[in-house]
């Protein structure tokens, strides 16, 4: 849902700006071929017609993928939609675990749990939790990662 | 030419320097005491503000013509940068007290820094050509905090003052007192109690450092090989530019105008073969100047350990001691461009916890032989003899596609637009891409020994990175939808240290996860015997 949302506004300021280029694009502009600056409507239509079916698998695939997990004091999480990217952080490493949330995440009672360790590599983000298991994650991550805090870095 | 230090009594430092070093702080108590910078420093100060100075006075001069009250107001200027310079000094103190390290600015505001002492990560004491004819150094203190504001920056104090507060920084752990009492009378080095004992040998680099071991000594023939690092070959244009610049700024007041510039570029152009002739001045400079530049700033380059840091030194005209933590090494980076890998010769960095300017500080060997290299990581670091795994045949198409299919598109959109030339060139890199791409896969292994892990890719610039096991953060998996297509995946080891993360490009998929589960079993294991393995698994089941 969050990404359906975020989706609908890259997309509404994607065409946006189309229109814009297109209203920018006079007439007599020589480097534009004269046949694109007679039919600058083209521009946002064009856009618009390849982005559209992105704009609604996008955030379907994104929720499909979208997995985290907190097992054996590892937290894993997956994302992504095209490309794929696995996480795993151990909670010994953590340093700071944030808890937040966006206009929109507040809107639909979900945040987003920050992990952060020594290095931007083994840092991840995990997005879209419902309010209160994003708050417990938080709130347990940061007890376990002051058990097991472990200084190598 | 080195000023004696006993002959300049107005310098509060070097009078009871040792013995409160030895006997204060390394009891644990008693007041360092509040301490100045030298006042040595004034000299420098007004001279590094010269440049600065320069051209509002000339401006002055020039409209005000050389009346008196022109010159009047000069003089005015030159004193006031001697004040600010005189302010400036008498209102900076620092001082050890236990352990942490205040560092004090008490003007109108007033800051004061702490550096609690067990936060230091490494020292960086650097000579500038004018300190260093005043025996002055500048003392950095990094903290690992981040940021150039956030590191402790004593500008200037003695020679010997930076050496004893090295120690005295160094040293900072209770058990091990100052270890100035350990070696014998006949010892000389420089962080001997007293300084007037070394006053004579003043800041002469290469006597003998006391306790150190000397793990590496850059012999000077091996500064030839430079250039082949391409660090400063661009440094002739840059010069070239900074004078072209200058001339712009200063073209006014010379009473440069927009007509005779004109003239001065018809006249140019009038003599194409001047033209040629300059850029292959420069062309010819490029080796030369990159030559005398690294020369310069690596010359009798030295690493020792010491009380169990790695100290690096360096350089001509500008002298730069660095201090490493060695319990915070991590491991080490070696680095080969295309030109130094036919020379067969490697650079050699260290890995770093928490380290700021890691680029320059954590640097343990300049362009030498890598079997020396080698030897000089395994003795300051760790061996590392394991040989790496090759990535799957797929990387290699994966490495060729992507150094060849941008050039064939940018070929083809150049030729469709009519823009032939451009076409041709696009061509010549596509072709020139299928050896990159080649090159680039033979470069790409990873590998682990047992605590050691070991990554590798580039071709341009081949990194091998050699990290420790715990030092690892975490691990992410990157895979983009072509990867998936070829069966890769980037396994990317998060680090603390150093640049934050070690990828292993382009593995098998399976190979990539063998690889991490290897490294550090019990972070994967859960996953892996999950239900659904995560990686390898490009539909996304539940």
């Amino acid at each position: 849902m969050l990404w359906l949302i975020e989706a609908l506004i890259g997309f509404v300021l994607l065409v946006g700006g189309a229109v814009m280029v297109a209203g920018w694009i006079g007439p007599d502009w020589k480097i534009v071929p004269g046949w694109l600056s007679g039919n600058v409507w083209i521009l946002p239509v064009a856009a618009g017609a390849v982005m559209l079916p992105f704009v609604i698998i996008e955030p379907l695939w994104r929720y499909a993928v979208h997995r985290w997990e907190l097992s054996g004091d590892v937290v894993y999480a997956r994302s992504g939609w095209l490309s794929r990217e696995w996480v795993f952080v151990p909670v010994s490493r953590i340093q700071t675990v944030d808890k937040a949330q966006g206009w929109f995440e507040r809107a639909l009672g979900l945040a987003t749990v920050e992990i952060r360790t020594a290095s931007h590599a083994g840092s991840s983000t995990i997005k879209g939790l419902d309010y209160e298991v994003a708050a417990r994650l938080a709130e347990e991550l940061a007890r376990r990662a002051q058990e097991l805090r472990d200084d190598a870095t | 030419m080195t000023p004696s230090d006993h002959s300049d009594p107005s310098d509060p430092g070097d009078a009871g320097f040792g013995p409160g070093l030895g006997g204060g702080f390394g009891a644990g108590a008693g007041p360092y005491g509040a301490r100045r910078l030298s006042p040595r420093v004034l000299l420098i100060d007004p001279i590094r503000l010269l440049p600065s100075l320069f051209l509002p006075l000339a401006g002055v001069l020039l409209v005000g013509g050389f009346s008196p009250a022109s010159f009047g107001w000069a003089a005015l200027a030159v004193v006031a940068s001697a004040v600010y310079a005189v302010v400036r000094w008498a209102t900076f103190t620092y001082d050890l007290t236990g352990d942490r390290l205040e560092l004090t600015r008490a003007f109108i505001g007033r800051t004061a820094k702490t550096i609690p002492l067990e936060r230091i990560r490494g020292i960086d004491i650097t000579e500038p050509p004018l300190h260093r004819l005043l025996g002055l150094a500048v003392l950095k203190i990094d903290t690992g905090a981040g940021g150039n504001d956030q590191e402790g920056t004593l500008d200037a104090v003695t020679m010997e003052q930076a050496r004893a507060l090295r120690t005295a920084l160094l040293a900072r752990r209770p058990a091990t007192p100052v270890p100035a009492e350990a070696t014998g009378p006949t010892d000389t080095g420089p962080e001997a109690t007293e300084p007037g004992v070394t006053a004579g040998a003043g800041p002469e680099p290469s006597g003998p450092e006391r306790a150190g071991r000397v793990l590496a000594r850059v012999p000077r023939r091996w500064l030839r090989y430079g250039p082949l690092s391409g660090a400063y070959l661009l440094t002739p244009f840059a010069l070239a530019a900074g004078a072209a610049g200058l001339v712009f700024q200063w073209g006014e007041e010379l009473g440069l105008t927009e007509r005779s510039a004109r003239q001065a570029l018809e006249w140019v152009w009038a003599h194409p073969l001047l033209l040629v002739a300059v850029g292959a001045l420069l062309l010819t400079a490029m080796p030369i100047v990159g030559a005398v530049m690294y020369a310069i700033f690596n010359w009798d380059f030295t690493l020792r350990t010491r009380d169990g840091y790695l100290v690096a030194e360096r350089g001509l005209l500008t002298r730069r001691t660095v201090s490493l933590e060695r319990r915070r090494i991590r491991g080490y980076e070696m680095t080969e461009a295309l030109f130094e890998r036919w020379a067969g010769v490697v650079r050699l960095w260290a890995v770093v916890t928490g380290l700021g300017d890691s680029a320059t500080r954590g640097q343990l060997l300049p362009v030498t032989p890598k079997a020396f290299a080698t030897g000089v990581a395994s003795e300051a670091v760790e061996p590392f003899v394991t040989p790496l795994r090759p990535h799957p045949p797929r990387a290699r198409q994966r490495r060729l596609v992507r150094a060849i299919v941008p050039w064939l598109v940018l070929a083809a959109v150049a030729f469709a637009l009519g823009w032939a030339v451009a076409g041709v060139v696009a061509l010549g890199l596509a072709v020139l891409g299928i050896p990159l791409g080649l090159d680039r896969y033979r470069g790409l292994g990873h590998a682990y020994d047992g605590a050691w892990l070991s990554v590798r890719s580039g071709s341009l610039r081949r990194v091998q990175a050699v990290v420790e096991r715990r030092a690892v953060v975490g691990w992410t998996l990157r895979q983009t939808a072509f990867q998936r297509l070829a069966g890769l995946i980037t396994v990317t080891a998060g680090v603390g240290a150093g640049s934050g993360g070690y990828p292993a490009i382009d593995t098998g998929e399976t190979q990539g996860v063998e690889f991490a589960a290897e490294v550090t079993p019990d972070w994967l294991h859960p996953f892996l015997t999950d239900p659904p393995p995560p990686p390898g698994d490009p539909s996304q089941g539940r």
